[in-house]
């Protein structure tokens, strides 16, 4: 009785909306986060992010806890091709930090450093914000962000991308109770509802498709380079689960043996 | 030459006679559910947290500038750094997890009854030395939560009337939380702090081998000895008890695998994710959460409004669990035969214990603000009630044996 108890008590709990609310998610004016599932093991894939990163982000921003060599060794690219081809800074060795131009010297509000971005805010949020910028001509930049409203960053990338303006669409209206609201006819009651992203087909140089796949690269990138060793720990990780799997079934074996003595 | 060696030994120092007392020999109840399992596990991660500890200063740096660059010193440049530190952070969210469990065992089956009083306060006195332990530790990384975190509750001491402000420089040994404040934390984390907790865990253990392991059933086994003075419901704690615990040690090592080689951040309640942006004293972050295991505390410390309230509030509930022996007045030890009152109090314990903590980690918002007054009652009535409730309930029959 107490452990159905104890069952309702908990899924009561877990259920009931007013806690669950939570108002003004990561990714503000965007909505829900796009979800990103990182592959570590696709190199190519992290080659790529690792040249947009020099090629458009390293002028102003460091990853100032990740060395040179550590990121041509991971990367497997050749080390001579790497500091020809990818390190602007001729004297940078392998065991250097990759600190931008930028941040040595000292200004005050300098772009922030990213080695840990992914980690701070999640993949899906680096993801999704380098995708929503949208132009705005009140701003000093002309550009603004829907996941960083206000963001203090030109959009770097508007020539790839190409233009992308807010507009309207239909969205269901909700009810208290989460679902969607139908009229008598059982159709579903729209409202136009503002602050979407629209693209301007042609504007840039790759289309959606390519463009987000440009963006998954170098978001792939980021989330090496926040954790280097993670697709490390995840092979690890298996043959740690396989050791604890058989010790624990041949221990469970040995502890049955020995408890007949006292039973 | 062993026996011989181990002879010459034993003659000046009894270490063959403490190996048989508190280790090989000493007898422990036959028949045990898995409830008592964890304080075997806690001691494995003690031991645990102490290595990865040791390994993890060598490369920390205790100053201001490199605290936090050192810690991505540690997962990126140190060899294997990263597993010592997933280790050192999974295993302090175990070892709560698995002494939360421990004390919680100790209520179900009354393992603080005479004569175990001592044992019951010196596990309290850990815990409360582990919460000390694992805020100082939390602050090291020096990440913006390490701060804001440290800031909130070092700013608690400054709720103490009169000597609360000058209390709190004493504490950060700076006007602000700067390089003084790490250091002297450092200095707390890894020396001070650990000699006291293994002093306790040496007292709780000695206290516990004199007047014996309990029960599920709450049945004291050495009413019935054998000629050596043996009790007959009681197996040697080798090989049976060491075995029994293989098994255990297996599933926890898995756990802890899965966590620590898929999950190191425990989607944010072992690891926050603003701590891994440097400690910036001009910037707050936007939620300011404890990590899981302060949790219910920080409920109930916000659940009041006046700051000194809230202290007395938090500290009380941690205190009340010293004085648990004396509040029980039941004659029987287990839940297993305390009466229905005992049974309905402790599910509601559990249930606002669980909402306490599950609150501190949420915004605050009206519902949750009135939820977190309801549990704090609840878990302070679960104790100030106990001597009524545990007195009037008709309570039933304990076996004789195990």
């Amino acid at each position: 009785m107490i452990k159905t108890f104890l069952v309702i008590s908990f899924v009561s709990l877990f259920f009931s909306p007013s806690l669950n609310s939570a108002e003004g998610g990561p990714c503000k004016d965007y909505g829900p986060c796009d979800q990103f599932k990182p592959d570590l093991n696709n190199m190519a894939s992290l080659q790529r992010g690792v040249g947009t990163f020099m090629k458009y982000c390293y002028s102003c921003h460091s990853l100032k806890y990740s060395r040179w060599g550590r990121v041509a060794n991971d990367l497997q690219i050749p080390e001579d091709i790497f500091f020809e081809y990818l390190v602007p800074d001729k004297d940078a060795g392998p065991y250097d930090l990759m600190v931008a131009p930028i941040h040595e010297l000292a200004i005050d509000n300098a772009p922030p450093d990213l080695t840990l971005v992914a980690r701070k805010r999640t993949s899906s949020w680096v993801y999704t914000y380098l995708r929503a910028f949208y132009d705005d001509t009140s701003t000093a930049y002309g550009s603004n962000n829907l996941v960083y409203p206000g963001v203090n960053m030109p959009n770097i990338l508007a020539q790839i991308q190409g233009s992308q303006k807010l507009g309207c669409k239909d969205v269901p209206v909700l009810a208290k109770n989460g679902g969607e609201k139908r009229d008598e006819f059982g159709k579903t009651i729209t409202k136009e509802k503002c602050g979407y992203l629209k693209h301007q087909d042609g504007s840039g140089l790759l289309n959606v498709e390519e463009f987000d796949e440009f963006i998954y690269d170098l978001t792939n990138f980021l989330t090496y380079v926040g954790e280097p060793s993670r697709a490390e720990r995840e092979r690890m990780g298996v043959y740690a689960i396989i050791f604890f799997i058989i010790f624990t079934f041949l221990s469970a074996l040995l502890y049955r043996e020995y408890q007949k003595d006292y039973h | 030459m062993v026996t011989k060696v181990l002879n010459w030994i034993n003659y000046r120092l009894p270490i063959v006679n403490t190996f048989e007392r508190h280790l090989s020999k000493h007898p422990v109840p036959k028949k045990v559910n898995f409830w008592y399992l964890f304080g075997a596990l806690a001691s494995i991660v003690l031991i645990l947290q102490i290595v990865t500890g040791i390994w993890l200063m060598m490369p920390y740096s205790n100053t201001e500038e490199g605290a936090f660059a050192s810690i991505e010193y540690i997962m990126r440049d140190v060899d294997y750094g990263w597993i010592i530190r997933y280790m050192h952070t999974t295993g302090a969210s175990m070892f709560f997890a698995i002494v939360y469990l421990h004390m919680f065992r100790g209520l179900l089956y009354g393992s603080y009854k005479k004569p175990k009083e001592l044992v019951w306060i010196f596990g309290m006195t850990i815990y409360l030395v582990m919460m000390a332990e694992g805020f100082l530790g939390y602050v090291l990384p020096y990440g913006q939560m390490s701060y804001w975190g440290a800031q909130v509750i070092i700013s608690l001491f400054g709720a103490i009337p009169y000597i609360g402000e000058s209390l709190e420089v004493w504490v950060r040994g700076d006007y602000y939380i700067s390089g003084i404040t790490i250091s002297r934390f450092f200095a707390l984390h890894v020396v001070a702090l650990p000699l006291i907790l293994i002093a306790l865990v040496f007292l709780h253990l000695v206290a516990l081998h004199e007047v014996g392991a309990g029960n599920p059933e709450g049945v004291d086994i050495e009413e019935f000895i054998d000629e050596d003075g043996v009790p007959l419901d009681s197996v040697p704690f080798f090989p049976y008890k060491v075995l029994s615990a293989m098994p255990a040690i297996g599933v926890f090592g898995l756990v802890f695998c899965i966590i620590m080689f898929f999950f190191p951040e425990g989607g944010g309640y072992f690891l926050e994710l603003a701590n891994f942006e440097e400690a910036n004293p001009l910037v707050t972050p936007e939620h300011i959460a404890p990590v899981w295991y302060y949790a219910p505390y920080y409920t109930m410390l916000r659940a009041i409004p006046d700051p000194l309230g809230g202290l007395i509030v938090m500290a009380a509930a941690v205190a009340i669990l010293f004085v648990v022996p004396w509040l029980d007045r039941s004659n029987v030890a287990s839940i297993r035969y305390k009466g229905i009152l005992s049974k309905i109090a402790i599910v509601l314990f559990v249930v606002s214990f669980i909402t306490l903590g599950y609150l501190g980690t949420v915004t605050v918002t009206e519902t949750g603000k009135i939820m977190s007054v309801i549990c704090t009652v609840m878990y302070f009535s679960f104790f100030l009630l106990m001597p009524i409730y545990t007195s009037i309930e008709k309570t039933y029959e304990v076996p004789e044996r195990l």
